[in-house]
């Protein structure tokens, strides 16, 4: 049963008097307590693509539909973490956890409760108080994270969430969000992030979504059948045939790209 | 248009017109080329010598630090001495202290700010000394000097209205070739004729936006290519962005703010213990100096004397320092909150609705190039028309201070805006923030420390335009001048009316330790408090 359905999505950007195609005619979908990665090289798409999956930006043509209902507006059951983590400077890391659940019109004990409930589960038990500016880069991203979660959503989206990390808080994050996707107690089972690093993605998802240079369009999609946990299986040839199949993909989607601008130019 | 003509011709200085629009802008071309040369080598020398830094940072940073305007009767009555000669130099020695010091702290925090990586490789790849500076540091800080320059100019020609019409001792010394600033002046004072100073206002303005338009748009420009950051870009395309076509609109305005607010908040920021000492001790040195030049030639400085001095008027009116420093404070607190207010109504409905930007824009382009104190005698005169004389006085003193105040507080919130990384923006409305939420849980708290820079900015130049504003000059010797109380208005009565120099160094030394008390009670804690606040992207 799918969650998400992209259908015949196509976006263009205005600059300068020109226009650009960004996505071209992108359809997929994605099902329930699915780990979806897109992967793609930078500027391919994949970032607005997840933009208007959150209802931050809309199509020119095409539809994202959640459960059937195409999807216009942010909303509770679809939230984000960002890359540059995107909390707010002048809220402590409870407050930045509690301000959505404001909005919602939670009230002030619930939340705090909620929200100290989400930094704990991130390991952030402690840091309550603790202003962005004075949390590593890291604890930021932990934040993020509690923060995402603690609205309850059915998908989280992730746009390249470890990609301003260093590669071993990187790795201990992967394994945080990879836990939560599995634990059962949490609404929260429908992951689908954004990554350009390949390795990571072929750790992480179910299912990675291949996309070609921009314009983005789906170029293909492999399906990653290693069991979990897959810590062990990382030395595995059955690992490094599925990078490679990602890698091979994307050198596809490049050479179609070359093709068709030489196609125009002539 | 003919009964124009016929209401102009009456003055016999009109005739003067060109010669005295040729005598400002020379005067000021002049001093800015004296101050970019002295801003640059200094600049560069405190810049790359840490010695000369230790000596030359807080000894300017002590001067730009006592208010303009405040300088005016003492130069005067230094250089007037001279003769002719003496009243053209002090002109452009006033207007000199107008320009060199943003020049000079812009370029000193733009070769700070050159990345470790240039400055590295430069090294490696062999580039020292001269050929350094050369290829490096020059290059480095074209557009800060560009847009110092920039700023320098529309500062010249806030001051050389001021300038141009000196009074010493009750008489009114004009520069021997004339100025528009004289000419304007003798209108609004002598001939007390709203219309003909209403036109030379208006021509003054139109000369200032000309310039901007014809030179520093090009300047900028070219000044902006081959930058390590786009410092200008940031602020200037910025604003372009909001989707108010660039070219519909006359590019004068974005022009005058770079990002030389940071020197403002840099200057605040951090200062070692040396520093610190070494300006005191500075400040010390330079007040006994000028008190050894004024009492000694001639005689050994006695107590008696000392104190004869101090009780010549307007001695009699220090008994009530701290109600005249209330008042001052008091006007510039009602002009700030009102300045403050507008400035993020309009900051805000300019960054939201294109459609206010639209009007906003060329509003702000000409509000802020209208020269201020030129403004002064017309309003006045306006005024005074409706109202009691000193009523009049009171009410064009607080006009003008938010006048001068307001656009400072309004680009800095617009750029603060502007400024908000798209993530922040996203956040807020992933997570639902609408309407009054939005301004109030992300615009607001984001443009925070925007605020605090404007602040600094709009205090420092209130402070310059009070001490003008407090004091009306008087056409003839046999009309009083007119003041409203304030400690500002007690400087110029020391300074104009009774030359009475020791006491006019000693209102200087007060206004400029309320000017650093305040400097360091209300704005570095705020800046500091609020650097937390700053997005790191």
């Amino acid at each position: 049963m799918s969650v998400l359905e992209v259908e015949n999505l196509t976006k263009t950007f205005i600059a300068e008097k020109a226009n650009i195609l960004v996505l071209d005619n992108v359809s997929f979908s994605v099902g329930n307590d699915e780990f979806v990665c897109l992967v793609g090289p930078s500027g391919c798409g994949k970032s607005t693509l997840l933009r208007i999956m959150a209802g931050l930006e809309t199509a020119n043509s095409g539809v994202i539909l959640f459960h059937g209902q195409p999807i216009v507006q942010p909303t509770p059951k679809i939230t984000m973490v960002f890359q540059l983590f995107g909390l707010l400077p002048w809220k402590t890391a409870l407050e930045n956890v509690e301000v959505p659940l404001e909005v919602l019109g939670t009230e002030k004990e619930k939340r705090i409760r909620i929200a100290q409930e989400y930094l704990k589960m991130v390991g952030l038990e402690g840091f309550e108080g603790t202003y962005p500016h004075d949390l590593s880069g890291g604890m930021k991203q932990r934040v993020g994270i509690a923060r995402a979660l603690a609205l309850k959503p059915e998908v989280l989206l992730m746009d390249e969430p470890f990609s301003s990390l260093d590669e071993l808080t990187a790795k201990t994050l992967r394994e945080l969000v990879l836990n939560i996707w599995r634990d059962p107690e949490l609404p929260t089972n429908t992951f689908i992030m954004v990554s350009h690093n390949v390795e990571e993605a072929a750790y992480m998802a179910d299912r990675v979504i291949v996309m070609s240079p921009r314009p983005g369009e789906v170029i293909g999609e492999v399906k990653i059948d290693i069991p979990r946990p897959r810590t062990k299986y990382l030395r595995e040839p059955i690992y490094f045939k599925l990078v490679d199949e990602i890698l091979e993909l994307l050198e596809k989607g490049k050479q179609a790209r070359a093709m068709t601008l030489e196609q125009r130019k002539k | 248009m003919a009964w124009l003509i016929m209401t102009l011709v009456k003055y016999p200085e009109i005739k003067y017109l060109p010669f005295y629009t040729f005598s400002t802008v020379f005067r000021i071309v002049i001093t800015l080329v004296i101050s970019v040369v002295w801003g640059v080598s200094f600049g560069v020398l405190a810049a790359t010598n840490r010695a000369a830094s230790l000596i030359l940072t807080p000894f300017i940073d002590l001067l730009q630090s006592i208010p303009i305007l405040g300088y005016f009767p003492l130069v005067i009555g230094f250089l007037f001495a001279l003769g002719p000669l003496g009243v053209e130099l002090s002109v452009i020695l006033l207007l000199f202290t107008s320009m060199a010091w943003a020049i000079f702290f812009g370029v000193l925090g733009a070769i700070r700010g050159i990345p470790t990586n240039v400055v590295e490789s430069a090294r490696s790849f062999g580039l020292t000394g001269w050929r350094y500076i050369r290829h490096v540091v020059l290059p480095a800080i074209a557009p800060t000097v560009a847009a110092g320059a920039n700023l320098a100019w529309c500062d010249g020609w806030f001051f050389v209205i001021a300038a141009e019409y000196i009074q010493y001792q009750g008489n009114i010394v004009p520069p021997p070739s004339g100025g528009l600033g004289y000419l304007l002046a003798k209108a609004a004072y002598y001939y007390k004729d709203i219309i003909l100073s209403s036109v030379l206002l208006l021509f003054i303005t139109f000369i200032v936006l000309f310039f901007n338009t014809l030179t520093w748009h090009r300047l900028m420009e070219r000044a902006e290519a081959g930058t390590f950051k786009p410092i200008l870009k940031m602020d200037l395309s910025g604003i372009g962005k909001l989707g108010v076509k660039i070219s519909s609109w006359p590019p004068l305005g974005r022009l005058r703010w770079p990002k030389s607010f940071s020197i403002a908040s840099q200057r605040l920021r951090k200062y070692s213990h040396i520093e610190r000492i070494l300006a005191v001790a500075l400040a010390s040195s330079a007040i006994l100096f000028i008190f050894y030049i004024y009492i000694v030639i001639g005689k050994p400085p006695t107590l008696g004397m000392i104190l004869q001095e101090f009780n010549k008027p307007p001695a009699g009116e220090l008994g009530s320092l701290p109600v005249l420093i209330g008042l001052t404070i008091g006007r510039l607190v009602i002009a700030y909150g009102i300045s403050l207010v507008v400035a993020i109504g309009l900051g805000v409905l300019a960054a939201e609705h294109k459609k206010a930007a639209a009007v906003i824009y060329p509003l702000y382009d000409i509000g802020q190039g209208v020269p201020i104190l030129a403004l002064f005698p017309v309003m006045f005169l306006g005024l005074n028309q409706l109202l009691s004389p000193r009523m009049a006085l009171e009410l064009t003193c607080i006009i003008m201070l938010v006048l001068d105040m307001i656009w400072y507080m309004f680009l800095n919130i617009l750029i603060g805006i502007k400024n908000i990384p798209t993530e922040i923006k996203e956040v807020g409305q992933l997570f639902g923030f609408k309407g009054l939420k939005r301004i109030t849980h992300i615009v607001i708290p984001a443009i925070l420390p925007s605020i605090v820079t404007g602040s600094i900015l709009s205090w420092g130049t209130g402070w310059n335009t009070i001490i003008f504003a407090e004091y009306m000059p008087s056409s003839e010797p046999t009309i009083p001048p007119l003041s409203v109380p304030g400690i500002g208005s007690l400087l110029d009565k020391a300074g104009y009316e009774y030359g009475n120099t020791l006491l006019l160094v000693f209102i200087l030394g007060i206004i400029a330790a309320v000017v650093l008390l305040m400097e360091g009670l209300v704005w570095r804690p705020l800046l500091r408090k609020f650097e937390r606040y700053h997005i790191e992207v």
